[in-house]
Parts: C-alpha cells; structure tokens; sequence
C-alpha cells in the first residue's frame, strides 16, 4: 500500500486574544490508500486544526503535508485551492451546505468549479446522489432535508470529484446516534466497496472503533495508534 | 469556473435579495437618469439655442460702429470710410446706416409709440440682407425719391389685424431733431412698403423700426456723416480676417468696434457646453452616491455570506472565483441601472423641455435693447440623446458599479477559509 496522505512534523500556533495555543505539536503520521482512519481525541487537543490542515485548509507553521506526493503548502492559494477541488473532499459537522441550492446543485458545485459540462455534472451528481442513497430526494433544498440526509448530501459533494481521501470533522456530531450510525455505515460502505480513503476525525470512541486505525490526538500530539474492528478485515 | 456559471450564480445571488437588489440599482437608476436627462437637455438647449441664434444673427453681416459707447458715437463715419471698407477681401458690400430714436408717426388720427428710425441706402440696405426683409405690401422705393419710407411689421400692425397705413399713402413723421432743448418737427413721407415679420438681427428689430432714405436723413438732421457701417461679407469665415483689416484702417482696437455674429456666437457655445458639463459633472454626484451604496450593501452581503463563502472556498474555489462572482453581481447591477436611467433621463428631459423652459420663458421675457418692447419667447428644447451619451452613461454606470464593489469583492476573496466557516 502507498501513503496517499503523509504529514511531517506539523506545528501550528493559534493567537486566541493575547494568549499563543499550541494547537499542533509536531505531527506526524501516513494514510494508506483505501484505509479507513479514525482520529480521536477530546476536544481543544487539535483535531479540527489537525483536518484542516490536512486539506490544506490551513498551512502550519512548520511541518509538510503531501497529499498524493505533492507538497501542499508550497503551493500558491491557487494551486492550493486546486488541490482542494480535486484531490480532497470534505464533510463538516454542521454539514455546510447552501441553503437555497437543491441537493442536486450543491453536488454540483465541485464540478461547475472543475469546469465539467452541465450535461455531464448533472448525471454524475446523479448518480453520486443515488450511490448515498438520495435518488428521490434531488430536488430538495436543505431544509427539506433531514440531518442526515443533509450529511449524505455532503457526503456526496465530497466525493462527487473522486478525491483521493475525504476528511470528516465529526460527522456525526449533529445527528442522533441512530442516524449518525447510518453515515458511518456509508462512509464505510464508500470505503469497502469504492476504496475510497477516509480520515474522520471524532471524539466519539463508538464512531472511532469501526475505522481500520485510529490514532489518538492529545495536547496538539498523536499519543499513540491501535486498530479497529474495521481494521479486522484487513 | 466558467463566465456562464458565475454569471447565473451571481444573477441568482441577485434575484434572492430582490429588494435589496432593486434599491441598489434605484440608486444607479437615479444616477443615470440625472446624468442623461442633463445631458440631452443641455445638448437639446443648446442646439436649439445655435438655431434661433444663426436665425437671429445674419452671420454674414458685420457691424462697424465707433469705440467707447455702448451704441457708438454718432456721426463718427465718412463716406471715405464706407469706399474703404468695401474694398477689403471678402466684402460684398458696405453701407452706411444712421440711427434716430424718439420718432413717432402719424396717419390721419392715427399714433405711432415712439419708435426707432433707421435711415439707410435702400438698396444697398437690402442687399445686406437679401433674404429677410421681404415685403407684405408695396416694395422698395425707388432710389430717386427722397421722402419715401418703409415700416416694419410692428409699425404697420400695432395690434394683429390692425393696419397702419397701405402703400402710396402720405403719412406723417415726427423727428426730434434735438434733444435738448427738444426740438421736433413733422414731415411728410410717402410710404412705399411694409415688412412681412421679419424678427430681430443682432439688435435691429426689424419689425419695430421705421425706415427712411440716409440723403434726406443727413438734409433734415444737417449731418454728413453716418453712425454705423454695415458690412456683408461672402462666408462667416472671414469674418476674423474682415474684422481684423477694418480695425487696422482706423487704428486699431478702442477706435472702432466690429461686431462679429459668428465669434458672439462661437462664445455662447462655448459657455453652453461649460454649463452642459457643469450639469453633467452635477449629476455624477449621484451615481457616486449610488456606488456608495452598492460598496454597502455588497458589504453588508460578504459578511452574510461569509459562511458560503467559506464552503467555497473549503471545496476548491480560487479567490478568483469568490472576487468574480461579487464583481458580476456589481457589473449586473451597472448594466440594469444603466439601461433603466437611460430611457428614463431621456424621458423626463422631454417633459422638462417642453414645460419647465416654456414656463420660465414666461416669467422671464425678453426686452428688446433698441426698441424697448417685451416679448415672451415661447422656446421648447427638444432633448437631444446622442450615441456618445448612452456610452458614457454605461461606461460610467459599470465603471462605479466595479469600482465600489471592488472592496467587498476584494474583502470576499480574502477571507480565511477557516474562519468563514467558523462564522455564525
């Protein structure tokens, strides 16, 4: 297996008003292709800074980050954004979708930024929506949707690119754990049966326990690793 | 991301804030119809004031008079002077020309208002204007007679409908042959012709005025010499050159004055065009005004958008992007105003010039300098939109648009990211 995702030695320094947060300590880790990692931690031990700058997001203050071989944060804000739109894909807790597009448009939006023919990006998105189980729900808006159906919509903008890995920032943080259970269930099922990579980061151990690896963040540091039960198949 | 989309994104941007929307482009509205309806107006104003000007000033006739007093000292040129003058290079002809005022006439029991009495060579007098002065009845005297004399159409119809005296009568004029002590005499003058209306020239009125034969004048006033020389001369473009030559035979600037129509005319265009640009400079003011407000509210939106802004960004749009997609909405905005204020100046210009100029020539009428008569010139302007205008009016409504968009726009593409997506 081949690191699709490597950091090293990654720092960040935050100013909260007059006092330096050390939010990131020197990190440093690999994801496979295809694996399915868990980062857990409580919360303020750098998580959200950490898949920020993961997805170049964010650059640290020291460190390196290369997605697929290449080097993030030397890359211009353009080139940088570049990356984002079609190497990495992103599901937020608070699902970030915009409010007065259709689930089919915000889908959408990735290839309209990638230049992708309107023909074209409507039946992808199509097709993406009916693979997170949202066939019938194309031309709902947002607040027609439920939290979970919100975050399938998400999930599908994430993955509408094929990026190499998509990075979660506690998808489940929102929903009910019946519902949160069913998008670990996709996420999972995207990663079996697509091979698509994922790193969700969670300070909810139950969500954690199901990914291949998980590597425990604490005070801006990765503490140690163990493997999940999805781990098992491997 | 293509031009197409961010123009439909930025289109639905604007058609969500419909309202917001509509008062933004009110204030380029309002900032375009000031500049347009001033600009027409002003350029309708001015041509219609070129027109009634190159009627009213024979453009081909110059008039000499003596320096120093407004009207010239009378009795100030020599038949040596009229030859000279009518030697000079692109003179037709000169004739000499006296004034008398304080002159009144009498038919049967019939009075004239004083009025002013032009005495003139009558043929040569016509020659200088050889198209205005046609005759209602009867016609030029012959040139041997010495006590004939034609009225203007004034003179001859006091009120509309009322006749004078008809061609061939005898009639009556009263001279004041001094002023002081006054002395004045009646003679008696055949009348040979009256003038059709005829209007004004430079300061004749035309149809106010009484003429005479200049020998008999120069007999019964015991003069020799006349007040003004009028000059016809082949093309208003020697006028210059003309007026030049004539200075010089008397010595220069202060001993004569040479009314030139063409640079008189030439100066009102130029202070028109400064007064149609001080408008439309006026004007701007309000489309600065309105990009203001376009630079406020498009503010107002990148801080409520601040969170899509963010998703954006998060899901690989260049700042680019986000700069052309408030940009567009700008440049929308521009174009709508623009293409709203255009017809819209032009439309009030048009009920401005046919109602606010017609009343104001009411209450300011005009009062003839010689004659002393008041007359309320009935003008309408008719707006004249040119190409140019509507070029400029969306050159200019676009041009604000971006240019006060640009900071918000400039604003949205910078954001951090993290931070819009952290922003409630």
């Amino acid at each position: 297996m081949t690191a699709v995702l490597e950091t090293r030695n990654v720092k960040r320094t935050y100013q909260m008003g007059k006092v330096m947060v050390s939010a990131l300590r020197g990190v440093s880790l690999q994801i496979e292709e295809s694996e399915f990692v868990a980062i857990l931690g409580p919360s303020g031990s750098g998580k959200s800074t950490m898949l920020h700058i993961l997805g170049g997001l964010d650059r640290p203050d020291e460190g390196e980050v290369l997605i697929d071989g290449i080097s993030l944060y030397a890359l211009n804000d353009n080139k940088l954004a570049d990356v984002r739109l079609h190497k990495v894909g992103f599901v937020f807790q608070f699902f970030n979708l915009l409010p007065r597009l259709t689930a089919l448009r915000n889908v959408e939006i990735p290839l309209t930024l990638a230049n992708v023919s309107e023909q074209e990006s409507i039946k992808k998105a199509k097709e993406m929506l009916e693979l997170v189980g949202l066939g019938d729900r194309i031309t709902h808006r947002p607040n027609e949707l439920s939290g979970g159906e919100q975050q399938r919509v998400a999930i599908a903008r994430a993955l509408i690119n094929d990026p190499k890995i998509v990075l979660a920032d506690e998808p489940t943080g929102n929903l009910d754990t019946t519902t949160g259970g069913e998008i670990v269930r996709l996420m999972q099922r995207l990663n079996k049966e697509e091979g698509q990579t994922f790193v969700v980061v969670t300070h909810d151990p139950s969500v954690a326990e199901n990914a291949d690896r998980i590597l425990f963040l604490k005070d801006g540091l990765v503490q140690g690793e163990k493997r999940g039960v999805g781990g098992a198949r491997h | 991301m293509r031009r197409k989309h961010i123009l439909a994104m930025a289109w639905q941007n604007m058609k969500l804030r419909r309202f917001r929307t509509a008062l933004t482009t009110l204030g380029v509205v309002i900032g375009i119809t000031a500049i347009i309806g001033l600009a027409s107006l002003g350029e309708g104003f001015r041509v219609t004031i070129r027109e009634q000007m190159e009627q009213g000033f024979e453009l081909n006739v110059l008039t000499v008079m003596s320096g120093g007093l407004l009207t010239g000292v009378p009795s100030f040129f020599t038949e040596d002077d009229v030859q000279n003058i009518s030697k000079i290079d692109g003179v037709i002809l000169a004739t000499p020309l006296i004034q008398k005022s304080d002159v009144k006439l009498f038919n049967n029991n019939k009075t004239s208002t004083p009025l002013v009495m032009l005495a003139v060579n009558f043929s040569e007098f016509w020659t200088i204007y050889p198209n205005r002065l046609a005759f209602e009845n009867g016609g030029l005297p012959q040139s041997t007679k010495n006590d004939t004399t034609v009225i203007g159409y004034n003179v001859e119809h006091p009120t509309e409908g009322e006749s004078f005296a008809n061609p061939g009568q005898n009639i009556t004029i009263q001279m004041t042959l001094q002023r002081f002590p006054p002395r004045r005499e009646n003679f008696t003058f055949n009348l040979a012709g009256t003038i059709a209306k005829s209007g004004a020239a430079g300061f004749i009125n035309f149809d106010d005025t009484i003429f005479v034969p200049i020998d008999a004048t120069k007999k019964l006033f015991n003069i020799t010499n006349s007040d003004m020389i009028f000059v016809r001369i082949s093309d208003p473009s020697f006028s210059d050159s003309v007026a030049k030559k004539i200075k010089d035979r008397f010595g220069g600037e202060g001993e004569v004055r040479v009314l030139v129509p063409a640079a008189f005319l030439e100066q009102v265009e130029s202070v028109l065009s400064m007064l149609q640009i001080f408008l439309t400079a006026i004007a701007s003011i309000a489309l600065l005004v309105a990009g203001l407000g376009i630079m406020n509210i498009m503010t107002v939106s990148v801080m409520e958008r601040t969170r899509e802004i963010g998703i954006l960004k998060a899901i690989g749009a260049r700042s680019r992007t986000i700069m052309a997609m408030f940009l567009t909405e700008a440049t929308l905005i521009g174009i709508l105003g623009g293409l709203m204020g255009i017809p819209l100046g032009y439309a009030i210009a048009q009920v401005m010039g046919r109602f606010l100029f017609r009343f104001s020539a009411e209450v300011t009428p005009r009062r003839s300098i010689i004659t002393g008569t008041t007359t309320h010139p009935l003008m309408e302007v008719s707006p004249i939109l040119s190409l140019e205008w509507v070029i400029i009016a969306i050159v200019f409504a676009v041009g604000v648009s971006v240019l006060f968009g640009w900071y918000p726009a400039r604003k949205a593409a910078k954001l951090d990211p993290v931070k819009a997506l952290r922003y409630e």
